[in-house]
């Protein structure tokens, strides 16, 4: 074992040079250098000029936010190819467990004001939770049932959030105390950043462990993974309740910076199918893709929504044929085109 | 050993088929009691609204279960259709009102708009299909079941939006439908609209049945449901019923907008109710089941009005989705099953 080790330490002793140490390092996150070196310019991005007004950093808020989304989302969708149609309703039940968990305010009939750095967090694990006991129930089934499943399930936290009016003041909206105390976009920025990090390096990481072979394995063909002596059904639960925990940990997030939550704006399906649609332009089955279309993505749209205020709902007509012509012409998505590109410069060097 | 094995298999089969079949008998009797709840409770005449819903409810059903059946395509934008045939149905209504004003034509000015209707849904049925189904389905190599989920899901995100970009959020319905008396009998005073409705959903359906049964097309149609390969081989031409089947369900999906804007004013998402409860009676009879889906249709109506009625608007969202895990778990593939192949696909 320990002469093993020291021939190990030996080869790689000539090659220690600070690059290598440093994509090692990285590569234990499950990170590449170039995505590193994206993540390091995204995080700058609000100190250079054309970016750096109150609101196109509002925007990029949303752009990180949408993109953790995507990433949670992909989990599922891209992995163990179960489409969770009441995503935007998970991401909504944390948004609305942490609001209330945290409100001061008598106008809710309880009202505990417990710190939103705390709340977020049981909004994390509340929402895990549900997510097991749904994945538990509905995820034995097919693929289409249990997406459809999810989507009643959505649908059905909805109707409540309508209607509990008690607890969440229904469609009146609920004023969710700010997470920071500032009226800046930029330290939330950061806030959302490192979620993003996160999220994407845990998801990651699972992803490159072996629960990431059998998460494939159940996506390729659920039949032959039981087959070789996988049990889908409980890998599918362990995927659906991470999926569902980040989901409500971003939800819980979202409400602290929106300021104001709705039944409707929050967790329409509509915003499931924007979530979806990023996930897909960006490529299924590879995480970072949701990230990359996120932020070109949120930006034009907003911008296009900024500058046509007469249009409501522009946005969602521009995703919803993007991830149309995406899924019909280049069903690999954005990831895909990366990866060809990649290997043709490959190619080009092998043979030169 | 391998006849004990055939033999725990076959056990296997009939201890699924009989709780199936258990599932149904609990469902059905479920229902009839709900129904005689209603009846005894909130009066006759809630009972036959329930009733002529339950016409409609089955009319969306049908449709989506046919391009189930039919062409594996689960149809997320079965309620946009429904969206486009109210709006279509509002449109012309107000001109040809205006029009018919005063004259014996009046009582049925209704009519136009619901022949243009069906005419509209047949040709967004073909559009869709042509443009967007068509060529996912050249392209797509496995999944097909999820991907056209995906794709309708798009398709009906562009819809409901571009609806509200093109028209706005207002709501656009209409106060008399049918200018005609109402029907009074056994206690049960049904307006004339609801009448009309249920007539219409009664006619559509059973054309449709006499379609699928005894018309040589119906027959190539249900040929495709059961066997594409061997249609094909028998010389049915698999991509023109693809089309057809797809532009008869958007038809039934925008008659049933149109006869029912006295109830869901236009609106771009006036579609999401009608979408939901057609793909709660597809689950809960079996994924592609035409016939069953009829029934279904009347099933999802009276245990909807019931909660709604017995519960208050509080739990009406739960307790469906409760109602539904438990058929899931005793009945995985809807009570009165289903054959469609697709569905074992992931």
């Amino acid at each position: 074992m320990r002469a093993e080790r020291t021939l190990d330490q030996k080869r790689t002793e000539p090659t220690r040079s600070p690059w290598k140490i440093a994509t090692r390092a990285l590569d234990r996150f499950g990170v590449s250098p170039l995505g590193f070196g994206c993540f390091a310019l995204i995080a700058i991005l609000p100190l250079i000029p054309p970016f750096n007004q109150e609101h196109i950093v509002r925007w990029l808020v949303m752009g990180a936010l949408l993109g953790a989304q995507a990433v949670a989302f992909d989990f599922t969708g891209g992995y163990i190819n179960v489409v969770n149609f009441g995503f935007a309703s998970i991401v909504g039940l944390g948004a609305y467990t942490s609001t209330i968990l945290s409100h001061t305010e008598p106008m809710i009939v309880i009202h505990p004001g417990m710190p939103p750095w705390l709340t977020i967090w049981i909004a994390a694990f509340v929402c895990g939770l549900i997510g097991f006991l749904l994945g538990a129930l509905t995820l034995r089934l097919r693929g289409i049932y249990a997406a459809v499943m999810a989507w009643f399930f959505g649908l059905a936290l909805l109707g409540l959030a309508r209607n509990q009016t008690s607890l969440t003041r229904g469609t009146l909206g609920i004023n969710p105390r700010p997470l920071l105390d500032t009226n800046s976009n930029v330290p939330y920025y950061y806030v959302i950043l490192a979620m993003l990090a996160l999220t994407y390096i845990c998801l990651r990481l699972v992803t490159k462990s072996k629960y990431g072979l059998a998460f494939r394995c159940i996506g390729a063909n659920m039949d032959a993974a039981e087959a070789s002596g996988i049990d889908p059904t409980r890998y599918r639960i362990v995927n659906f309740t991470l999926s569902c925990f980040f989901a409500g940990l971003l939800g819980g997030f979202y409400a602290h910076y929106i300021g104001i939550l709705t039944p409707d704006t929050a967790m329409s399906t509509n915003s499931t199918v924007e979530v979806l649609s990023l996930s897909y332009i960006g490529g299924r089955s590879s995480l970072w893709g949701g990230i990359a279309a996120a932020f070109p993505f949120v930006i034009l749209t907003e911008a296009l929504r900024s500058s046509l205020d007469e249009l409501p709902g522009i946005q969602m007509v521009v995703y919803g044929a993007l991830m149309i012509l995406v899924m019909i012409f280049y069903p690999s998505g954005l990831a895909g085109f990366y990866r060809a590109q990649v290997d043709k410069i490959r190619q080009w060097f092998t043979k030169s | 050993m391998n006849g004990t094995l055939i033999q725990s298999s076959l056990i296997h089969k009939a201890s699924a088929s009989m709780k199936k079949d258990t599932a149904a008998w609990i469902v059905i009797a479920v229902t009839i009691l709900t129904a005689i709840a209603l009846g005894v409770f909130a009066g006759a005449t809630q009972l036959a609204n329930t009733i002529v819903l339950g016409g409609m409810w089955a009319l969306m059903g049908v449709g989506l279960a046919l391009v189930f059946g039919v062409m594996n395509v689960s149809n997320f934008a079965h309620g946009e259709a429904f969206m486009v045939g109210s709006y279509v149905a509002y449109f012309v209504f107000g001109p040809v009102q205006k029009a018919f004003e005063g004259t014996h034509l009046a009582a049925i000015a209704p009519v136009p708009g619901l022949l243009i209707c069906i005419l509209a849904g047949v040709v967004l049925g073909v559009i869709i299909e042509k443009l967007l189904i068509h060529p996912l389905r050249v392209r797509t190599k496995q999944g097909w079941v999820m991907n056209a989920f995906l794709l309708t899901a798009g398709i009906s995100l562009i819809m409901s939006n571009g609806a509200r970009l093109l028209l706005g959020t207002k709501f656009r319905g209409v106060t008399t439908y049918w200018d005609l008396p109402s029907i009074n009998a056994l206690g049960v005073r049904l307006p004339s609209d609801r009448a009309a409705a249920f007539i219409l959903a009664l006619v559509a359906i059973a054309s449709l049945w006499f379609f699928l049964q005894r018309t040589d097309t119906g027959r190539a149609i249900r040929a495709v449901s059961q066997d594409e390969a061997g249609a094909r081989m028998v010389g049915v031409r698999v991509k023109w019923i693809y089309t057809l089947t797809f532009a008869l369900s958007t038809a039934l999906a925008t008659l049933a907008g149109a006869s029912l804007l006295f109830m869901f004013p236009a609106f771009p998402t006036v579609g999401l109710r009608p979408l939901y409860v057609s793909w709660y009676i597809l689950m809960l009879v079996g994924l592609g089941n035409v016939g069953g889906s009829i029934a279904g249709g009347f099933i999802v109506a009276v245990l909807q009005t019931a909660t709604q009625y017995f519960l208050g608007s509080v739990w009406e969202d739960v307790v469906p989705l409760i109602a539904m895990i438990l058929v899931l778990l005793l009945a995985p593939s809807g009570i009165f099953g289903s054959e469609v192949k697709g569905i074992h696909e992931q």
